[in-house]
C-alpha cells in the first residue's frame, strides 16, 4: 500500500518563475490496485510520480509505503519498494550494457551489491524465460548491447526489469507515449499482462483518456496539483471518453467558479 | 632507429602510463567524470613512496601507501562534487592545485633522490636479466595483475553498478544504486591506480619530484584515446587492453620522434609532439569512418 497525504511542492520558490506543481495532493493506492492517472499538461502528474519515486523532495506532506515513512528518503533508498518505467525508452536501460547486464542490474534492485560476479549463471534461465514471454526473440540475444534494440523493445525490457523483483508499487510514467501506435499497443498489452499475472500494485500516468479507462481498476484525474476526481468500481464501468470529458469540464468549471468566487 | 635502451625505456614508461590510463578510463569513460586530480595524485604517489622508502619501509608497503594516498585524493575530489555540488572538472582542479602544496609538505623539499634506496626493483636485478629489462619485466606483471583485477571488478555487482552510474544515473538510482557513493569509490580507485603509477615511476627513475605530475592527464588521455583508436573498446576487457596498448604506443611514438635525426626534433619539443599526437588520435578515427563511408558509397 502506498499513501500520499497533502503533498505540496513549489518549483523556483521566491523567483519570478515560481510554479506550484503540487498543491495538497493526496492519494492512497491499496494493495493490488491498478490506478490510471490523467490530467492536462502541468497538472502535476509527472511531479507526483517523481515525488513518489524520490527524484524530487516535497516541501510538505507525507509519503508512506508499506507503513514506512519514505518522505525524506532519496530515490535509491526507496528503490527496493518502488519500481519504475520512464517515458523515454532510452531512460530505463543502459545502452552500453548488454541485455543480460541490464537485467542483472534490475534483479538486484534495492538490494546490497557485492563483489561477486554480476551476471550469474543461475539468473540466465529466469532471463531467458521472461524474455521469451515478450515474443521478440530477445531470449537468444542476451549478450547484445541494449543500444541495438528499438525503442519499443527497450521499453518492453524496461517493463520486465521493473517486474523482476517484487515491489510495493510500480510507477509507469506515460511509458507508451514515445512509441508508435502499434508498439504502444503492444507495450500496453504487456503491461496489463504483467500486472495481472504478478498481481502488482501500479500507478500509470497517461495522456490518453481512452487508455486511462481501458486498463486498470481505478482512474484518478489531476488538475492544478490536486486530485479533482477519483473513480473506481461501478462508477467507472462503462464510462466513455466523453463522460470523462464531461466530468473534467464540470470539475474545471467548478474550479473557475471557485476562483471567481475567491476573487469576487 | 631506436637503441635497445631507448626501446625498453619507452616500454617501461608505457607500462606505468598504462596504469594511469586505467585510472583515466575509470573516471572519464566509466563514470563520465572528467578528473584532472591525476596531475596531483601522480606526484603524490611518488612523494609518499619516496619519503617512506627513505624511512626504510618495505618498497611494496610504501607503494601500497601511495595507492591509499591517491585514493584519498580522489575521494576528496569526488566528495567536493557529490556533497558540495561543485562542478566535477572544477572540483578536480581544486584538489590538483591543493596537492601541489601537500606534496611539497610531504617531501619537505622539491625532490627526493632514491638512487641509494631499496626499491621494488632491487630484488630483481639478481635474476639474470639485463639492467634495462628488469623494470619492464616487473611492470608487465604489475600491469597484467591490475588489468585482471579491474576487469573482474567491472564484471562484479558493484562494478556493474558503477558502470550504470556513469552511463545513466537516473536509471541507476531507480535500481537502488547510491550513485554518489559509486562516484566516490570510482574516482578514488582511479586516483589510487595513478598513485601506484607515480610510486613506481619514482622508483624506476630514481627520484620523486614535485613537478613530475605536469601533463600526466594529457599523456593518460592520449594513451586512452590512441588505444581506443587501435583496439575497438567494445567490451570492458578490450577497453582495458586498449589502455595499455595506447600507453605503450604513445611512448614508442615519442621515442621514435625524438630519435629520428631527419626530423630534427629535440627533447624540448616533447609537449608539442604530445599535443600533435593527441589531436591525431582524436581526429583519425573520424577520418577513417569517412573514408570507409566513401568507399562503400562508390561500390554501391
Amino acid at each position: 500500500m502506498i499513501s500520499a497525504t497533502d503533498l505540496k511542492l513549489t518549483f523556483g520558490k521566491g523567483t519570478p518563475l515560481e510554479n506550484p506543481a503540487l498543491r495538497g495532493m493526496s492519494l492512497t493506492v491499496n494493495q493490488g490496485e491498478f490506478v490510471t492517472v490523467i490530467g492536462s499538461n502541468g497538472a502535476g502528474k509527472s511531479t507526483f510520480l517523481n515525488a513518489l519515486a524520490g527524484e524530487v523532495m516535497v516541501d510538505s506532506g507525507q509519503i508512506i509505503v508499506d507503513n514506512q515513512d519514505v518522505t525524506r528518503l532519496p530515490t535509491h533508498k526507496r528503490a527496493a519498494r518502488v519500481a519504475r518505467v520512464f517515458q523515454d525508452p532510452l531512460a530505463g536501460t543502459c545502452e552500453n550494457l548488454s541485455i543480460e547486464e541490464n537485467l542483472s542490474l534490475a534483479i538486484k534492485r534495492g538490494q546490497t551489491r557485492f563483489l561477486t560476479s554480476a551476471v550469474k549463471k543461475r539468473y540466465l534461465e529466469t532471463f531467458r524465460s521472461s524474455l521469451s514471454s515478450l515474443k521478440l526473440g530477445l531470449e537468444n540475444r542476451l549478450g547484445d548491447k541494449m543500444g541495438l534494440l528499438s525503442g519499443g523493445q527497450r521499453q518492453a525490457v524496461s517493463l520486465l526489469m521493473a517486474s523482476l523483483t517484487p515491489s510495493s508499487i510500480l510507477l509507469l510514467d506515460e511509458h507508451t507515449a514515445a512509441l508508435d501506435p502499434k508498439t504502444a499497443a503492444f507495450v500496453l498489452d504487456l503491461t496489463t499482462q504483467i500486472i495481472e499475472e504478478q498481481k502488482l500494485t501500479a500507478l500509470m500516468v497517461t495522456h490518453s483518456m481512452k487508455q486511462a479507462l481501458e486498463v486498470g481498476s481505478r482512474t484518478v484525474m489531476l488538475h492544478q496539483g490536486q486530485v479533482v476526481f477519483d473513480i473506481a468500481g461501478k462508477d467507472r464501468e462503462g464510462l466513455e471518453v466523453k463522460d470523462l470529458l464531461g466530468l473534467f469540464e464540470k470539475q474545471r468549471g467548478l474550479q473557475v467558479d471557485d476562483d471567481s468566487l475567491l476573487l469576487g | 632507429m631506436l637503441s635497445d635502451i631507448a626501446f625498453y625505456g619507452a616500454l617501461e614508461t608505457g607500462l606505468i602510463y598504462g596504469l594511469v590510463a586505467f585510472g583515466i578510463y575509470l573516471s572519464f569513460r566509466v563514470l563520465d567524470f572528467p578528473d584532472l586530480t591525476v596531475d596531483g595524485s601522480f606526484p603524490l604517489g611518488a612523494a609518499v613512496a619516496a619519503v617512506l622508502l627513505v624511512e626504510g619501509w618495505n618498497p611494496w608497503l610504501a607503494t601500497g601507501m601511495a595507492a591509499l594516498a591517491g585514493m584519498a585524493a580522489g575521494a576528496v575530489t569526488a566528495l567536493l562534487n557529490v556533497k558540495l555540488n561543485i562542478l566535477n572538472l572544477l572540483a578536480s582542479i581544486l584538489t590538483m592545485i591543493a596537492l601541489y602544496s601537500i606534496n611539497l609538505r610531504i617531501m619537505g623539499r622539491p625532490n627526493i633522490a632514491l638512487l641509494t634506496e631499496d626499491t621494488v626493483l632491487t630484488p630483481w636485478y639478481g635474476i639474470g636479466l639485463k639492467f634495462h629489462q628488469v623494470s619492464v619485466a616487473l611492470f608487465v606483471i604489475v600491469v597484467v595483475v591490475a588489468l585482471v583485477l579491474l576487469w573482474r571488478f567491472m564484471k562484479s555487482e558493484i562494478g556493474l553498478a558503477m558502470r550504470a552510474t556513469g552511463a545513466n544515473p537516473r536509471m541507476a538510482r531507480a535500481q537502488g544504486i547510491a550513485t554518489g557513493a559509486m562516484i566516490v569509490l570510482g574516482v578514488a580507485l582511479s586516483n589510487g591506480l595513478v598513485g601506484v603509477a607515480g610510486a613506481l615511476f619514482a622508483q624506476s627513475q630514481g627520484a620523486a619530484d614535485v613537478t613530475m605530475g605536469v601533463g600526466v592527464i594529457v599523456i593518460g588521455l592520449a594513451s586512452l584515446i590512441g588505444g581506443e583508436a587501435v583496439v575497438t573498446p567494445s567490451t570492458v576487457l578490450r577497453a582495458l587492453i586498449a589502455c595499455v596498448v595506447g600507453a605503450i604506443m604513445y611512448r614508442l611514438a615519442i621515442a621514435f620522434a625524438l630519435n629520428a635525426d631527419f626530423l630534427g626534433l629535440k627533447s624540448q619539443d616533447l609537449n608539442l609532439i604530445t599535443a600533435v599526437l593527441v589531436t591525431l588520435a582524436i581526429v583519425l578515427p573520424g577520418v577513417r569512418t569517412k573514408i570507409a563511408n566513401k568507399l562503400t558509397r562508390k561500390q554501391a
